[in-house]
């Protein structure tokens, strides 16, 4: 009953915030939602990493909509956590840019509607809802990509939305087929359990092709190589607590989706989904990671970011075995509060300087001391620099890629992640430590150009301190309701 | 088989003498539906007669080519017509002398040697039409191919009785793709080699946008006829291979009696005038395409027949 | 079902997807945006025929509902949603420059049609008997033409039929395959169909007026080495 509640929550809280109160109303609003919806998620979590492998499930007719297993509740969990944080974020952010009342309702409501479809994802378990559902995110994001209006943002917010659209009409044929192939397997529920079980008896051909078209289809919108030209466009353009979202969780989220296929695959006799898994993610790391040596903006400095580690976490389940999994895992919880994190500070960053440049941003630390350790803070965690999360799960998968040996994979795993540490801490040094080429005013910025330190709004800097917190534990120390949902959710993923 | 190659000659009679009625009956509905008055049926007729009876004038740098080319242009489709169905839907006489290919290429025989006439005189507008009507020809000569060997691939033949009869034998392959779009196909090919709009306007007078018309420019008196009466019959051609192969192959005599080979003259002769209704529509409701567009025009012709052919041949 | 009537309505169905196949080449190619418009719903028309026939035939009475649902979106509230959202008066022009001029366009789209077909291969034979028919294939050369369409036209609303084009491809090889899929998930997908349109019209609105101009395909300014950020003046 509470994922339904999860799932209500969110549409009530657009209802509400489009009541004309007073300023602070809609954020309020959206605050105490996703707070409610964090303890919620949370405690379905719990019950899960306990034992019970479903929590909540409904049916009408032969359908069985919802249900959640350990890596749904994973999944659900994160978004609920990012989630919560970026609208704190939002609320100094979006009163920093002093908008006209009318349009901070509409950021809102898109913003609320954009968590509801989010979570939905991991709680359906037929899969052509989660179809559905995958096309609501793209549509409900894309106004909040373009909430600029600039020229880019209008561009960017085009590229993602035909561009996720053209992959979802990719996937929806996989999808068809891959209801077909059930059928001639012989008929059951269609769900995802319901799939591993009638694996064995499909037809190869039909589950190979609707494995390709889903691979390829959904991996456009999850940012895989070489679909994810409108992702550093996308994930730039957009507000920062939106990038926060769209690139800590929604590209998670879509990765589930693709990983939800791998017990699938596996109950099949023949398949080489897991050799497709690792090349794809390693042309993804690789690609990233050269293309972050050439950026321009700190912001597609981090979308870069994101494509590459959606390519360890792909290359991780490519990997095989259960410890893998358990790393891919642990890869995609410490990446997600991490990245959300790195936006974070790319939007304080943003606030106290006025340009995304990176060549126009020099000597951060001067102005804006808070922005500047969170960005050191982020790019470190990002790359992968001990003691923090990220390093620790990186740490696991390529142990578990060398137990494997698949000692050719590991290594340029390896290389690609070194590479991808140099390209962004050279940025961020740059941004941080530069000197100012000669003495005169900061570039754009009129406005501060008495001021030598710009003040942040309090809720940012509550974010940031907030976001910081399980980036820096996680990478001493796995809570045990923690390693136990992981563990969980490794199992959902080999099973 | 005296009975053959008597009803093969009747056939010729009937393309030379109804093929200006047919034309003569497309210009008068053409201005009915302008709401004008238009001319009499049997016009063409009448003015054959006054350019036979006239003289002809030739100049003086044209060569042999110029001379020949009435004749070839008049003689051309009467070939064809030997081995087309027109009246029977068995073999007669000729009909295994050449197939669809065959006719095809001695119908563009004629229009090769149009070209060259109008090049001959060295009129500026001779060449210009000249050049326009190859462009269309060239255009044209892969949709021909396509649906020919679409229809042989089904039929087994490339003889067109043989192409008849099996073609929409069971009824129900009235309605497969491949004949829709086939007969889609064929009808822009129509409208592209006879010079109708949107193509080309037949009663345009203004030589700078002539393209069909400019072939028979130079010619006056009995040169004039032969071209004008070639033209006609060249339409009448095409349309029975549209007709009586393609679209409708029935009301054809079955019976190897003279009787019914008369009868089957008004039953052809009405599917031609539906047809000509059907055109009547079609260039009365368009406008003339700009000259690059038919590029367009006949990729469109041309996309539809291979739509046609991979809907045939790679069906399972 | 006697046995002429089955291959009536085989034939019926064929027809329907050869023309279905006829109007996606015609999307491609089309210059007038209105004309584009059109053409996407007489194949809108044709898929629900499709659908229609193919229920009739296999006695399925989910598909008429998959039919009915398509009659009532597609051609129906997909361009009075279009009207509402997106500016007026794009429906008056003409496309002038798209990537690749229109016969060349045309012959890669036949080259994909075939391809289509020999993708279509493998599937059918692994597809029961009773599933064949030209649906398959002519459904995968309508998410290839879809997606190429996409590729090649600049202006926004070719740009959404292109998309509209490939759902419709992706729908029509899923009705002859997959036919007890749940009608509730048919209706929700259909409503997912109408939500992009009613997105892409804001969207197109805002480019409309911020940019000036909605030829979407010729933005390029993001890049790595873009040099200069924005100072492309907007050509009207």
């Amino acid at each position: 009953m509470s994922v339904i509640v999860i799932l209500l929550l969110p549409l009530v809280a657009t209802a509400l915030v489009c009541l004309p109160f007073k300023r602070h109303w809609a954020a309020g609003v959206t605050v105490v939602s996703c707070l409610t919806i964090l303890v919620l998620a949370g405690r379905a979590a719990w019950l899960v990493s306990t034992g019970n492998s479903v929590t909540a499930v409904l049916k009408v007719g032969m359908l069985k909509w919802i249900a959640v297993d350990g890596l749904s509740a994973l999944i659900l969990l994160l978004i609920a956590l990012v989630g919560i944080t970026a609208a704190i974020f939002s609320v100094g952010y979006m009163a920093h840019k002093n908008l006209e009342p009318r349009k901070l309702v509409l950021y809102y409501v898109n913003y609320n509607l954009f968590i509801f479809s989010m979570l939905a994802i991991p709680v359906m378990a037929e899969p052509t809802l989660v179809w559905i559902v995958v096309e609501l995110t793209t549509l409900c994001s894309a106004l909040l990509v373009s909430f600029e209006n600039t020229r880019e943002a209008l561009e960017a917010a085009w590229k993602y939305v035909v561009l996720s659209l053209m992959g979802a009409a990719m996937a929806l044929f996989g999808f068809l087929v891959l209801f077909a192939a059930m059928q001639a397997a012989g008929g059951g529920i269609y769900t995802w359990e319901g799939l591993v079980a009638a694996a064995p008896l499909m037809p190869p051909v039909l589950l190979q092709t609707a494995f390709l078209m889903i691979l390829i289809g959904l991996g456009t919108k999850a940012g895989l190589v070489p679909m994810h030209t409108w992702l550093p466009d996308a994930h730039s353009q957009a507000p920062s607590p939106v990038c926060a979202l769209l690139s800590g969780v929604e590209t998670t989220a879509i990765l589930y989706v693709i990983l939800r296929l791998f017990p699938v695959m596996k109950a099949a006799p023949n398949s080489h989904a897991e050799v497709w898994a690792l090349v794809l993610g390693l042309v993804s790391v690789g690609t990233a990671a050269f293309l972050l040596l050439q950026v321009r903006d700190y912001k597609r400095m981090f979308a870069f970011s994101t494509v590459e580690h959606m390519g360890i976490i792909l290359a991780a389940v490519g990997l095989g075995a259960s410890a893998a999994g358990y790393g891919a895992m642990q890869q995609i919880v410490s990446h997600s509060i991490t990245k959300s994190f790195c936006f974070f500070a790319a939007g304080a960053a943003l606030l106290a300087v006025e340009t995304r440049e990176i060549a126009a941003v020099r000597g951060l630390i001067r102005k804006s001391p808070v922005a500047s350790a969170a960005l050191i803070f982020g790019g470190l965690g990002i790359t992968g620099a001990p003691p923090l999360a990220v390093f620790l799960s990186e740490f696991s998968i390529l142990r578990a890629g060398l137990n494997q040996r698949h000692y050719l994979a590991t290594g340029l795993l390896a290389v690609f992640i070194v590479i991808a540490f140099f390209g962004v801490m050279l940025h961020i040094n740059r941004m941080v430590f530069g000197a100012r080429e000669g003495e005169e005013a900061p570039p754009t910025n009129e406005h501060s150009s008495g001021e030598k330190e710009q003040k942040l709004p309090f809720s940012c800097r509550l974010t940031l301190l907030l976001a910081a917190v399980p980036v820096l534990v996680l990478g001493f120390y796995i809570p045990r309701p923690l390693h136990d949902l992981l563990t969980q959710a490794a199992a959902a993923l080999t099973k | 088989m005296f009975n053959r190659i008597l009803f093969n000659l009747f056939q010729v009679i009937v393309v030379l003498a109804f093929a200006p009625l047919i034309s003569g009956v497309l210009s008068r509905l053409k201005e009915i539906v302008q709401s004008k008055r238009g001319p009499s049926i049997f016009q063409p007729y009448r003015d054959l007669w006054k350019l036979f009876h006239k003289d002809e004038i030739v100049s003086e740098e044209s060569s042999w080519i110029f001379r020949f080319t009435p004749y070839i242009v008049f003689v051309t489709p009467i070939f064809v017509a030997l081995l087309i169905p027109v009246l029977t839907n068995y073999p007669l006489f000729f009909a295994f002398m050449g197939d669809m290919l065959g006719g095809g290429f001695v119908l563009s025989l004629g229009g090769f040697f149009a070209a060259l006439a109008a090049v001959d005189t060295a009129n500026s507008y001779g060449p210009m039409g000249a050049s326009r009507t190859r462009m269309v020809g060239f255009l044209a000569e892969p949709v021909f191919m396509i649906v020919f060997f679409t229809v042989s691939f089904v039929a087994g033949s490339t003889i067109p009785y043989i192409v008849q009869e099996k073609w929409v034998t069971p009824l129900a392959n009235f309605f497969a793709p491949s004949h829709v779009l086939l007969v889609l196909a064929f009808l822009m090919l129509i409208l592209a080699e006879g010079g109708r709009i949107p193509v080309d306007n037949p009663t345009g007078h203004f030589e700078l946008a002539m393209i069909d018309e400019s072939k028979s420019l130079e010619y006056s008196g009995r040169g004039m006829a032969l071209m004008k009466w070639g033209g006609h019959m060249k339409l009448f051609v095409l349309m029975c291979i549209f007709l009586n192969v393609l679209v409708t192959p029935w009301g054809l005599a079955s019976g190897q009696t003279i009787a019914a080979v008369l009868l089957a003259v008004p039953l052809v002769l009405f599917k031609i005038f539906c047809f000509v209704l059907v055109l009547v529509v079609i260039e009365s409701s368009l406008a003339k395409l700009r000259l690059f567009r038919i590029t367009e025009f006949l990729g469109a012709a041309f996309i539809t027949s291979v739509a046609a052919m991979i809907t045939q041949v790679f069906l399972p | 079902m006697s046995e002429t009537t089955n291959q009536l309505l085989d034939n019926l169905n064929a027809l329907a997807a050869g023309l279905f196949l006829l109007t996606a080449f015609g999307i491609v190619a089309m210059r007038q945006i209105k004309g584009c418009l059109n053409l996407f719903i007489i194949q809108s028309l044709l898929l629900a025929a499709s659908a229609a026939l193919l229920g009739l035939r296999h006695q399925s009475e989910h598909l008429y509902g998959v039919a009915l649902v398509n009659v009532i979106t597609k051609p129906l509230i997909v361009p009075w949603l279009l009207r509402k959202t997106s500016p007026a008066e794009i429906y008056t022009r003409r496309e002038i420059d798209q990537a690749l001029n229109i016969p060349t366009s045309l012959l890669m789209a036949l080259a994909l049609a075939i391809l289509a077909y020999f993708l279509a291969m493998p599937l059918l034979n692994a597809v029961g008997p009773d599933f064949r028919g030209p649906n398959v294939p002519i459904g995968i050369a309508g998410l290839l033409l879809g997606a190429f369409t996409l590729t090649v036209r600049r202006e926004a609303v070719p740009l959404l039929i292109g998309l509209l084009v490939m759902e419709n491809g992706a729908f029509l090889t899923g009705i002859s395959i997959s036919r007890n899929l749940p009608l509730l998930v048919e209706l929700a997908i259909a409503t997912d169909g109408l939500i992009i349109v009613f997105i892409m019209g804001v969207l197109t609105r805002a480019v409309q007026k911020h940019i000036g101009t909605t030829a979407v395909g010729t933005l390029a300014s993001l890049k790595e080495a873009a040099a200069e950020p924005a100072t492309k003046e907007a050509t009207k």
